[in-house]
C-alpha cells in the first residue's frame, strides 16, 4: 500500500488547534535546553562566585563553535536518514547512522584535542583575563575532554527525531537537564568542587544520556539500529551530510563570532564583571527566544503544507496566530526583565557589583523585545513557505549583519552602555526590515487566496 | 510476484530516451509517465504542481538556496514539506502508487531506485554519442543555438540529472552496473532500441 507522507489534517483541522498541538512538544524541548543554561549559571553564580560566572562566559564562543560542528553532522545525517527511511531504504539509513557516529567521534575528538592544546591563547582571544582564565580553563578542560560524547549525544538526538522517535529524543533532553541540575547541586553545593563540578555534571549527564540512546538504538527490531560494519566512512555519505549540514553550521559559527565581539567589547569598555553580567542577560534572552522558536517550529509544517496545497488563507491565518503568540511571549519577557530585573538577577547572584551591571544590561537589551517576536516569526515564515533566502537575511540581520556594526561603533560613544544599546538598535532595524519584506508577501498571498 | 510490471528508462539528455520509451509503451500498449508523474503526485498530495516542477530532476535547486533550505531546522524538530527531500518522497509515493495500479514505462525520476524491490522491473539506460546529441539539440532548439551552446547545455543538464540521481539514490547515474540494459541510440536507432527492450521485457517480466 502506498501511504501519503503528508498528514492531510494540516490542510483541514482548525489552525489554532494544530498550532497548539505542534507547539507543545517543541516548546518543551526548547524550554529544556534554555533551562539547562539557566540552571548551570545559577549554580556557578551562587555556588562558586561572580568571577566564575565571567570565566564561564568567556568559554561561550568555543562552546558555540563546538555546537556548530555538532549541528553540521546532526542536521546533515538527520535529513539524509529521514529521506532514506521515507524510501524504506533501511540499509542506507543504517550506513548513515554508523557514518554519523564515526564523524561525531572524529570531529569531537579532534576539536577537543586541538582546543586543549591551544586552550590558553584561545580563551585569551575570547576575552579571558588573568582573573577569569583560571575558571574558564578549569571548566573547559573537562568539557573538552568529554567533547566527543557531547557531539555523540546531540547527534544521535537529531537522528532519533529524524527516525520518528521525537519522544525518545525529548526524554534524553529533559533527562540530561534534570540529571545536570541534580549533579550541579551535589558537586557544587555539597562537595564544593567549584566550577569544575558544573563541567563534570555536564559531561556525566551527557555520557549517561548517550548510553541510554545507545541502548535505544541497539534494539535489532528497530528500523535503524547501531550495527557493525556501518562505521567505516563513505565519501559520498560524508559529502551529503556536510553539504546539508553546512548552513546550520555556519549560522552557529556566526553566533560564535558575535559572542566573541560582545565579550571583548564588554571587557574593553567595562570589566570582567560585565562579561558575567552578559551571561545572565543572555540566558534570559535565550529563554525568551527559544519559546518563540517553539511556536516557529510548530508553524513550519502548517504553513508549509498549506502553502504547497495553495490554501493561502490558512497560510495567512497561521502566520497571524503565530505572530500573536510570539509577540505575547516577547512582551512578557520584556515586562519581566524591565520591571522585575532584580528578581531575575537574584537567580544567578547576590554580588552587588554584578547585580548593578546586569540590571543596566537587562533593561537596555530587551528594550524593543515586544517587537522582536513578530520579527522572528516573519523570518521563520519565509523558511516555512520555501523561501530560505529571505529567511536567512532576516535571521542574519538581527544577530549578525546589523548587530556587528553597532557593536563596533556605539561603544566608542557610549562606552559599555553602547554594547547594550547595540542589541535593541539592531533588533529595531531588523524589525523594520522584516516588516518591509513581509508586507509585500502578505499582499501577494492575499491576492492568490 | 507483483501484479504489474514496469520498465524504467534512464537517459542522457537529448539521447532520444523519450522517443524510445514512447515506442516501447506503444508496442506494449501501456502508459508512459514522464512529467505527468509530477501531475499525479500533485493530485495525490493536494500540493501544487509547481513545487514538484521546481524540484524536478533538471532543476534541482543548487547553490545557496538548497544550502540554506535546512538552516532553521537545525534542531531537526520541524519540516515544512517543501524541501527537495519531502517533494522527492511525495513523488516516490506517486511512482509506487502508479506501479500498483498499472503496467507502465517510467522515464527518469529515480523510478528504478524507488521500485528497486519490485520483482517485475526492467532498468534501461539510453545514451547516444555527443555529436548526435548536439545535432539533436540544434535541430529542436530555437534559432540562435550554436553547437558550442548546445554542448554546454547538454553537459549542464547531464550534470544536474546525475547529481539529482546520485543524491537521492546513493547510486551512480549512468553506471552500466546499475542497469539491466544499456543502449546507444546513435548506433541502434530508436526502433531497434525499442525492439530490444520489448523483447527483453517479454522474456523477463512474464508478459
Amino acid at each position: 500500500m502506498s501511504e501519503l507522507k503528508t498528514p492531510q489534517e494540516l490542510g483541514t483541522e482548525k489552525i489554532g488547534k494544530l498550532l497548539i498541538r505542534y507547539a507543545v512538544p517543541a516548546m518543551i524541548a526548547m524550554l529544556a535546553s534554555s533551562l539547562y543554561n539557566i540552571v548551570d549559571r545559577a549554580f556557578i553564580g551562587h555556588g562558586v562566585g561572580s568571577m566564575a560566572l565571567s570565566g564561564l562566559a568567556v568559554t561561550f564562543p568555543l562552546m558555540n563553535l563546538s555546537a556548530a560542528l555538532g549541528s553540521m553532522v546532526g542536521v546533515g545525517s538527520g535529513t539524509m536518514i529521514s529521506l532514506k527511511l521515507g524510501q524504506k531504504d533501511h540499509k542506507s539509513a543504517q550506513m548513515l547512522l554508523g557514518n554519523s557516529v564515526t564523524m561525531n567521534v572524529l570531529i569531537g575528538v579532534l576539536f577537543g584535542v586541538f582546543s586543549l592544546l591551544f586552550i590558553n591563547p584561545i580563551l585569551r582571544v575570547f576575552g579571558a583575563t588573568d582573573v577569569t582564565i583560571g575558571y574558564a580553563r578549569e571548566y573547559m578542560t573537562i568539557i573538552l575532554a568529554g567533547n566527543a560524547f557531547t557531539h555523540l549525544y546531540l547527534g544521535i538526538n537529531c537522528i532519533l527525531r529524524a527516525a520518528g522517535h521525537p519522544n525518545k529524543a525529548m526524554v534524553a533532553t529533559i533527562g540530561t537537564v534534570l540529571l545536570n541540575t541534580l549533579l550541579d547541586y551535589l558537586f557544587i553545593m555539597v562537595f564544593h568542587w567549584g566550577i569544575k563540578g558544573a563541567a563534570i555534571a555536564t559531561v556525566i549527564s551527557q555520557v549517561l544520556a548517550f548510553t541510554w540512546q545507545c541502548f535505544q538504538l541497539s534494539d535489532k527490531s528497530e528500523l535503524i539500529h547501531l550495527q557493525r560494519g556501518t562505521y567505516r566512512l563513505r565519501g559520498d555519505l560524508v559529502r551529503n551530510i556536510v553539504t546539508i549540514g553546512l548552513s546550520p553550521c555556519l549560522m552557529n559559527a556566526a553566533a560564535c563570532f558575535v559572542v566573541l565581539l560582545i565579550n571583548r567589547g564588554l571587557l574593553k569598555y567595562g570589566s570582567d564583571v560585565a562579561i558575567g553580567a552578559y551571561s545572565i542577560v543572555n540566558s534570559f534572552g535565550f529563554l525568551i527566544v527559544m519559546m518563540v522558536m517553539g511556536f516557529n517550529q510548530a508553524m513550519q509544517p502548517i504553513a508549509g503544507y498549506n502553502y504547497g496545497a495553495r490554501q493561502f488563507d490558512r497560510v495567512l491565518r497561521v502566520l497571524y496566530l503565530t505572530m500573536f503568540f510570539g509577540t505575547i511571549v516577547t512582551t512578557l519577557g520584556f515586562a519581566i526583565t524591565e520591571f522585575l530585573p532584580g528578581m531575575c538577577i537574584r537567580i544567578f547572584t547576590d554580588d552587588p557589583e554584578l547585580t548593578a551591571i546586569a540590571m543596566t544590561g537587562m533593561k537596555l537589551t530587551f528594550l524593543v523585545f515586544p517587537l522582536v517576536g513578530s520579527q522572528m516569526v516573519t523570518g521563520n515564515f519565509f523558511q516555512s513557505i520555501g523561501m530560505p533566502g529571505k529567511s536567512i537575511i532576516m535571521s542574519l540581520s538581527r544577530q549578525l549583519l546589523l548587530l556587528i556594526p553597532f557593536l563596533l561603533i556605539l561603544p566608542r560613544y557610549y562606552g559599555i552602555n553602547g554594547i547594550w544599546y547595540s542589541m535593541p538598535a539592531s533588533d529595531f532595524l531588523s524589525v523594520m526590515l522584516g516588516v518591509s519584506l513581509l508586507i509585500p508577501q502578505i499582499k501577494k498571498l492575499k491576492k492568490m487566496a | 510476484m507483483d501484479k504489474h510490471y514496469c520498465i524504467c528508462i534512464g537517459r542522457k539528455f537529448c539521447s532520444g530516451g523519450r522517443n524510445v520509451a514512447a515506442l516501447v509503451a506503444e508496442r506494449l500498449g501501456i502508459k508512459m509517465y514522464d512529467r505527468d508523474l509530477l501531475k499525479k503526485a500533485a493530485q495525490n498530495t493536494g500540493f501544487s504542481e509547481k513545487f514538484f516542477d521546481e524540484a524536478d530532476e533538471e532543476k534541482t535547486r543548487k547553490g545557496l538556496r538548497s544550502l540554506f533550505m535546512n538552516h532553521l531546522n537545525s534542531n531537526g524538530l520541524s519540516n515544512n514539506y517543501l524541501s527537495n527531500e519531502s517533494i522527492f518522497n511525495m513523488q516516490s509515493d506517486a511512482i509506487r502508487h502508479i506501479h500498483e495500479q498499472e503496467d507502465c514505462v517510467f522515464i527518469g525520476r529515480c523510478s528504478d531506485y524507488v521500485l528497486r524491490d519490485s520483482d517485475r522491473l526492467l532498468n534501461v539506460f539510453i545514451a547516444a554519442t555527443t555529436d548526435d546529441r548536439v545535432a539533436r539539440v540544434c535541430r529542436h532548439a530555437d534559432e540562435g543555438m550554436t553547437p558550442s551552446k548546445a554542448l554546454s547545455l547538454i553537459e549542464d543538464i547531464d550534470r544536474k540529472r546525475a547529481s539529482y540521481y546520485n543524491y537521492f539514490t546513493g547510486r551512480t547515474w549512468g553506471d552500466p552496473a546499475g542497469y539491466d540494459l544499456c543502449l546507444n541510440s546513435t548506433v541502434l536507432g530508436y526502433e531497434k532500441c525499442a525492439d530490444i527492450i520489448v523483447e527483453l521485457a517479454k522474456e523477463r517480466l512474464g508478459i
